[in-house]
């Protein structure tokens, strides 16, 4: 052996001491790290990471009602009435200053506001103020903690859905569901941990597309990817026997599967042919538990007509939330629901109320029995999107036809799962332009949610290319201001 | 080095002039990342070049002819229509509607047919003419039936050319843009002065007449002295065969990447790969009839406990292979497996409406074209792939947005749902199933033929026993439902010998599904 090798091997031994053990110095942190990889890997239902959670959670499950396309904050969220005074005066160069704007209106001269298209109103004991066209969620205001200053970088749908779910507007990264499920583990055998379901306004009007690196694993292994559950046919693919294959016939057929994949078992040596035994007997679990989630024979009719008339269209809004409740009680750690909306350049006097009419019922009766079922201290949901809309109009300044992206200021709703309940965070300017206390940035946001279930967001990484990656990258602080005490 | 991106790397010795330096090699193409539509369902961007085969060229001349043939046909429709238009003008002595017409137009009437010299008789009738022809016949002929011939001719002719006619995309050195280091990766803050390709400082230099372009890149990267080019690949190929490289981290062979555990062998495997001048397939063979790779992957728990993850070699690897080799063993085995070399992709079976969700727009189309025939049944190198969604049944597939070149590996549920109800392995099974029965008529050799046909062992005495037991089990269902037994043989496209007894063919069948699924037939051992 040369010198340069034996240096080379002093030199290794050092690197991967304080290198690659990643969550800490020393060699304890380095033997765990070793035991789960050689372990762990691939066991179904399979725990999270050793030291995980990093403090008791608050939230043992989340599910992110995604309102994509950016809901107008100024007419749902931020009331104004310098903006009803105002109707049809510039915003003013002052409150405008250099705000990065879509291209759409960046090169604008004039700045029309718009006032809200209907009047807040006050709800719940709390007394905040939401618009008269979300009813359903008003009620529940005093479960509910409304972030109004909430503020992203990007512009645009993409980049932003991308920064929001991945903590960085270019895709690649691992989205926070992929985090959740690396980190914490799966709780449920029959039921994968992260689930996503999309949906889409009914005349598809406002709807994005949604790509599926907003649930995806980035550079994490790909069993952390959210399983999207499609529309048509089985959620999963391939769910379903094949024509002429009954249950009891795939039962036993998988009994001697296994028992040969037993005697090879015996004969190699390999673990990893014990997994795939496991993993079969899941997948066979599986066929009988994911059909049971989306019949909905046993719900009450008081529970279904909570969610509104559109509870049985499959992959409809209210359908969504329906199954996002059925997964939670099943012990699915994070559920995703996509819906693509609120995107309302040219339509915003009729497509918001409708949008709103559309959501709102669904929206809240997920929350309401979430609470009946005494599931919402420790569930935690979200309600919002990329962005929100520009105060001022987008078309003929003269007769605006809508508003514009804007992610200056925008708001964010939380409810249980140790969100503040009844409780506002965050102002703006006369506006809604300008954030004037308690600024929320998306790392921000990304970090506390990370917080509620456990997780110290500087502490969860992963090594990939050469280097330590986290959800926030370098940024984001844990928001304690929206969390109980 | 996407680090240098933004800032010096922090570790590795590579800088934001090597990042902008190297960028350089490739910041010189006109592309602009916007598609242009080519058919109802292709959009691809430019610059690209169109490589018609000998079968379109002769589709292409056939569409063109009947596009000439159908103008031959109109013209004389069109041509008095011209003349109609043109008494029209005139109807009532002055020309109608001279405000419309373009350019000199109005004035070259308003001089009396008379009074007009030969040039400018000449220059008005073809200055009407054309406006005729671009302005006015538009709307004139909308409704002649031999305009709707002429219009579906062409548009037969464009879809056919934007949707079968092979098209490459190329790169094209004409323009190169200027390269500058831009402060933290911003593209609106370029830094400094611009820069012109060179290799990183801390790699051998670009010797002396290398063009500063991409050629003087790729055969900078092929240098003798060159010490990356040959180890990355090795240990790729090694990572490929015996699933996972002699470094670990085959993304990063920089000093943050983990240490070789045989480094005398990456070297030489390295030099043996220049030597050989660089054949991949010389190297493949090397690795694949080495005592290494020939070794029995069975494994004593002292020696698991000793090596858990096998990196020193005392043993034959075991890993899941790719789905994509899974199907081509199963179309393989089946003997299904269409292996003509090269051509168009395909569209194997796919779940309902796997791109209809993605379907923003009415105006393109998005349904999924399945294929039938044996384009059902080539390698799955062919399989059509739409970037936003991949194949449902290509799991772990990497997700084409970042680079990968270390696909993770893993098992899920969803897997084994795959290989266990996808038709294409449910077809498979039973067209195995169907040439084990034509080729011998016992069930021990029926057993054995598709066993070996798969796993590519015979079967032991034990294997033969279970196979067995399985078979009588499904037979015995499949007896009692003959309905069941006909839906199991008929999955799929590719036509069934219909002799044979339907209950005998779907257990049997059944046990085929089995062996694909065997741990031993998803391994590599």
């Amino acid at each position: 052996m040369d010198d340069l090798h034996r240096e080379n091997i002093r030199r290794v031994t050092r690197r991967q001491l304080f290198g690659s053990a990643g969550m800490g110095i020393g060699s304890a942190a380095l033997a765990t790290l070793l035991a789960r990889e050689t372990a762990a890997a691939d066991t179904p239902g399979q725990a999270g990471l050793p030291g995980l959670p990093h403090f008791p959670p608050k939230a043992k499950r989340v599910v992110m009602l995604w309102q994509g396309g950016g809901p107008s904050h100024v007419d749902l969220f931020d009331p104004k009435p310098a903006l009803i005074e105002r109707g049809g005066q510039d915003v003013p160069e002052s409150v405008r200053g250099s705000t990065r704007l879509s291209t759409m209106s960046s090169g604008y001269a004039k700045w029309p506001v718009v006032p809200p298209l209907k009047p807040f109103t006050k709800y719940g004991r709390c007394g905040t103020e939401m618009s008269t066209m979300l009813p359903q969620i008003g009620s529940l205001a005093d479960d509910l903690c409304l972030v109004r200053s909430m503020n992203t970088e990007a512009v645009n749908h993409a980049p932003g859905v991308t920064f929001f779910q991945t903590g960085s507007q270019v895709p690649g990264r691992p989205s926070m569901g992929a985090w959740m499920s690396y980190g914490l583990g799966c709780e449920t055998e029959d039921l994968p941990a992260f689930v996503v379901m999309t949906s889409s306004d009914k005349g598809k009007t406002c709807g994005q597309l949604f790509f599926d690196y907003y649930w995806g694993s980035g550079f994490l292994p790909s069993r952390y990817q959210g399983v999207k559950f499609r529309n048509t046919g089985d959620p999963v693919p391939y769910l379903a026997n094949p024509a002429g294959v009954s249950r009891e016939a795939r039962r036993a057929l998988l009994d001697d599967l296994a028992a040969m994949n037993a005697a090879h078992l015996a004969d190699y040596g390999d673990p990893e042919i014990d997994t795939r035994i496991a993993q079969y007997e899941m997948a066979y679990r599986m066929q009988a538990s994911v059909p049971d989630l989306v019949d909905f024979a046993d719900e009450p009719q008081h529970v279904l007509d909570r969610y509104g008339p559109d509870v049985r269209t499959k992959g409809s809004y209210a359908f969504n939330c329906l199954v996002a409740r059925r997964l939670l009680e099943r012990g699915t750690r994070f559920v995703q629901l996509m819906h693509a909306g609120w995107d309302q350049h040219n339509n915003l006097f009729t497509q918001l109320e409708e949008q709103c009419r559309d959501t709102d019922a669904p929206s809240a009766a997920l929350i309401q029995d979430l609470k009946d079922r005494g599931m919402l201290a420790d569930t935690l949901v979200t309600w919002g999107g990329e962005f929100g809309r520009t105060p001022f109009g987008q078309g003929d300044p003269d007769s605006p036809k809508g508003r514009d992206h804007f992610g200056k200021a925008y708001s964010f709703l939380l409810a249980g799962g140790g969100a503040k309940a009844g409780h506002v965070h965050g102002s703006t300017d006369d506006y809604a332009w300008n954030i004037t206390a308690d600024p929320v940035h998306i790392h921000d946001m990304q970090a506390t949610i990370m917080h509620l279930v456990g997780i110290d967001h500087t502490k969860l990484t992963f090594r990939y290319q050469g280097r330590q990656f986290r959800l926030t990258d370098v940024h984001g602080h844990v928001v304690k201001g929206i969390i109980e005490t | 080095m996407a680090c240098a991106q933004c800032h010096d790397h922090k570790y590795d010795p590579i800088t934001r002039t090597d990042y902008y330096g190297l960028l350089d090699a490739f910041n010189r193409l006109p592309e602009t990342g916007t598609p242009t539509k080519f058919s109802a369902r292709i959009r691809v961007a430019p610059p690209m070049v169109e490589l018609p085969t000998a079968d379109n060229a002769v589709h292409l001349a056939a569409l063109e002819a009947e596009m000439k043939a159908v103008e031959a046909e109109s013209k004389p429709v069109i041509d008095a229509l011209y003349a109609a238009w043109k008494r029209g003008l005139f109807a009532d002595g002055t020309p109608a509607d001279a405000e419309d017409l373009p350019g000199k137009l109005p004035q070259l009437l308003l001089t009396p047919e008379a009074e007009r010299t030969d040039a400018q008789k000449k220059e008005t009738e073809r200055s009407l003419r054309q406006f005729f022809d671009s302005t006015v016949k538009r709307t004139l002929i909308k409704t002649l039936p031999q305009e709707a011939k002429y219009e579906a001719a062409r548009k037969a002719l464009d879809e056919y050319k934007g949707d079968q006619v092979p098209l490459l995309m190329v790169m094209s050195d004409d323009t190169p843009r200027d390269t500058r280091i831009l402060d933290r990766g911003d593209y609106l803050s370029p830094v400094g002065e611009k820069l012109e390709f060179l290799p990183p400082a801390f790699l051998p230099p670009l010797p002396e007449g290398f063009p500063r372009n991409r050629l003087g890149l790729a055969r900078w990267l092929f240098l003798p002295n060159h010490p990356l080019t040959a180890r990355v690949q090795v240990n790729r190929m090694w990572q490929q065969f015996f699933g996972t490289g002699l470094v670990k981290t085959t993304e990063d062979m920089g000093v943050q990447s983990e240490y070789p555990t045989h480094m005398q062998l990456l070297d030489w495997l390295a030099v043996e790969f220049r030597e050989q001048g660089w054949s991949r397939k010389r190297m493949h063979r090397l690795l694949v009839t080495s005592a290494t790779y020939r070794q029995s992957s069975r494994v004593t728990a002292d020696a698991l406990a000793a090596d858990p993850e096998n990196r020193l070699h005392g043993r034959g690897s075991r890993f899941r292979m790719p789905a994509m080799v899974l199907r081509d063993i199963a179309l393989a085995a089946s003997g299904l497996i269409d292996l003509t070399l090269g051509g168009r992709p395909v569209y194997p079976y796919q779940p309902d409406q796997i791109w209809e969700a993605l379907a923003v727009t009415k105006e393109r189309d998005f349904t999924y074209p399945t294929s039938h025939g044996a384009d059902l049944y080539r390698r799955s190198l062919y399989t059509f792939w739409r970037r936003t969604v991949s194949p449902a049944n290509m799991f772990d597939a990497a997700n084409r947005q970042t680079c990968t070149v270390r696909a993770s590996q893993t098992n899920t549920p969803l897997h084994a749902l795959t290989t266990l109800n996808d038709p294409t392995w449910v077809e498979a099974a039973r067209v195995l199933a169907e040439r084990s029965m034509k080729h011998t008529s016992g069930l021990d050799g029926r057993l054995a033929y598709a066993f070996r046909r798969v796993v590519g062992r015979t079967p032991t005495a034990y294997d033969l026993e279970s196979l067995t037991r399985m078979h009588g089990r499904q037979l015995a269902v499949y007896h009692d439902d003959a309905e069941a037994a006909k839906q199991l043989v008929s999955v799929g496209e590719s036509t069934r010998d219909e002799s044979l007894d339907p209950a005998e063919h779907a257990a049997l069948a059944s046990v085929c599904l089995a062996i694909l699924n065997l741990d031993e037939a998803l391994t590599r051992e």
